[in-house]
């Protein structure tokens, strides 16, 4: 099967995936007239206001908050991947994220500035202390690197924890709910937060996919075939920061889907990123997408919070890749 | 053709404050073959990482086709010099054929396309270093000595007049290095390529340069052709083994080394 097709299949999955995740839940709006009637614009009868009010006001952010922070998720996985040159490189285990939460934990336990720019400022901290330690070394020792990364992100994790011990019982909960990552209870503004930096972001990165590419197979080799590898490494790792800081301040702290969907991608079209950018932001995008159906119906009446389901995914996936690998 | 591919004056390079490479001065002309010899530790690597920016002079000058090489940019600097590095190992599933697809990436711009030419030239490249029959094999599964001749591949497609080679044969079989050493040599004759080979191999690279230069604690010691450079006394002290002695190759007449324990 050629790679194009195998992207077009793949896409196909995402909007069957989409619309499910759409008509069903709690309220179903599984009838198709009637989903057609509600998503025309304009005046609504009295009997589909309940409908439309779940649909516009819950449901349709709701998703697209989760497919833009899978999309958001796997970009920074594969563009961390190929600058570590290592599989297993992914915003969490760099600590970026951590970082991220660690600024939003902050800004929500002294309530001085925005949550967004705080997470922001936090996850930057982090890139910014690992490329200073990188400074002007091309092959620079990359597995030390990543060590750095996840050095500081269990620093920051600690810092969050201490901090998080600080709030009543009651904020507590909601907090440790929120950092568990759950795309419950946010509205429209957080999804034209992510949803901007996702399309942006995949953009920008599917602009440098050749250099990727290079990058991916070996530092001094890029270089000599004419990419600014500093330039490519620090741009890199700032953009997965910023990706990876929206997405825990909209969404807390989402595992796995940054290193699971990059080795999907790569297992399904091949390591070239010009095809493996897309098929990893389809992947993503289904990986939360379908987590979150399934942390809103697995257990009824109540709601898992999406980072578990993230976890538990992931936690199969690996060992079912180790097998595969013996 | 006068003008120089590759003009060196003076060069001082090193890392952490102390010199590696003192005062080197050469030049490559279009369509010559020099070979780089010396002990281990000798600067060899560190000169190619000098001619190729990877390393900031110290003071000096470096010309690539008549422009200082500070001058020129990243992708520029790609069209005129290719560079086969040492083997690091690849940590990602490309094919040798997407791998070496990508030496034309310097042609091109960053949204387009590979186009007829690039395919033609990889097809080449990969006939040239015999890997046709691994083109789809992953790169991650290839032995050293084929991931070496990959490489060798991939700058070969890049299509720069100067070619810069980091020890190419050091993991190759008898059979692939000779063959090697004559696609050089057909490259430099045929092209009117400029290339510049770092070697341990004494025996090869005096049968196929056309110049040879000895390093030696990061000063030229010798430059010229084989027959004057390969000097029995320069060699035994250079590497520090008196058992090493100059032959001449019965069949072509060109110097070579035999130990004498």
């Amino acid at each position: 099967m050629s790679t194009a097709l195998r992207l077009i299949l793949l896409v196909t999955a995402t909007l069957i995936l989409i619309i499910t995740a759409v008509c069903y839940g709690p309220t179903a709006l599984l009838d198709l007239p009637r989903l057609i009637e509600l998503l025309r614009l304009g005046p609504i009868t009295p009997d589909l206001e309940r409908a439309s009010l779940v649909l516009w006001e819950l449901r349709l952010p709701r998703i697209l908050l989760a497919a833009a922070a899978g999309a958001n998720l796997a970009l920074g996985g594969l563009l961390l991947q190929a600058i570590f040159r290592n599989p297993l490189a992914e915003p969490y285990l760099l600590g970026l994220s951590s970082g991220g939460a660690l600024g939003a934990v902050l800004a929500l336990a002294t309530g001085l500035i925005a949550v967004t720019w705080s997470a922001l400022a936090g996850s930057l901290a982090i890139a910014a202390i690992v490329m200073l330690l990188g400074r002007r070394r091309i092959a620079a020792d990359l597995p030390s690197l990543l060590l750095v990364g996840v050095a500081l992100g269990a620093l920051a994790q600690a810092f969050t924890t201490a901090l998080i011990l600080r709030f009543d019982p009651g904020a507590l909960r909601s907090i440790l709910f929120w950092l568990m990552g759950s795309f419950a209870g946010r509205g429209w503004p957080e999804v034209w937060l992510l949803l901007p930096a996702a399309l942006c972001g995949s953009c920008l990165i599917f602009l440098l996919h050749r250099p990727l590419d290079l990058l991916a197979l070996g530092g001094e080799g890029a270089h000599h075939l004419g990419v600014r590898v500093m330039w490519l490494q620090g741009g890199g790792i700032a953009l997965a920061a910023i990706l990876a800081a929206l997405t825990v301040a909209t969404c807390g702290t989402i595992g796995f889907v940054g290193l699971m969907a990059p080795h999907m991608a790569r297992k399904l079209v091949g390591a070239p990123h010009g095809a493996s950018i897309p098929a990893s932001v389809l992947i993503g995008v289904i990986l939360t997408v379908g987590s979150d159906l399934a942390a809103r119906t697995i257990l009824a009446g109540t709601e898992l919070p999406v980072g578990i389901v993230t976890g538990a995914l992931g936690c199969v996936f690996f060992l079912a890749l180790l097998r595969q690998k013996r | 053709m006068n003008k120089h591919a590759l003009q060196v004056r003076q060069i001082c390079a090193g890392y952490d404050g102390s010199d590696v490479l003192h005062q080197i001065t050469f030049a490559l002309k279009a369509g010559e073959v020099l070979a780089v010899v010396g002990p281990n530790g000798s600067g060899k690597s560190t000169l190619l990482k000098a001619l190729t920016g990877l390393l900031t002079l110290r003071s000096g000058e470096v010309e690539i086709g008549g422009d200082p090489l500070t001058s020129l940019s990243a992708a520029e600097r790609a069209r005129r010099c290719a560079v086969q590095p040492q083997t690091e190992a690849p940590a990602f599933d490309y094919t040798v054929e997407q791998f070496v697809l990508l030496g034309s990436h310097p042609h091109r711009a960053l949204l387009a396309p590979s186009r007829k030419s690039d395919w033609r030239a990889t097809t080449k490249a990969l006939a040239e270093a015999d890997l046709i029959s691994l083109a789809q094999r992953s790169v991650c599964s290839l032995s050293t000595g084929e991931w070496q001749r990959t490489l060798l591949a991939r700058a070969v497609a890049q299509n720069a007049p100067i070619l810069l080679l980091d020890e190419p044969v050091a993991h190759l079989d008898p059979g692939h290095r000779f063959s090697v050493h004559v696609l050089l040599r057909r490259l430099a004759r045929d092209q009117n390529r400029a290339v510049l080979c770092v070697s341990h191999d004494l025996n090869l690279a005096a049968e196929f340069c056309d110049r040879l230069m000895i390093l030696s604690e990061g000063k030229i010691r010798v430059l010229g052709p084989p027959e004057e450079a390969l000097s029995e006394g320069v060699l035994q002290e250079v590497f520090h083994c008196p058992s090493l002695r100059v032959t001449s190759n019965p069949f072509t007449g060109r110097p070579g080394t035999v130990f004498a324990p």
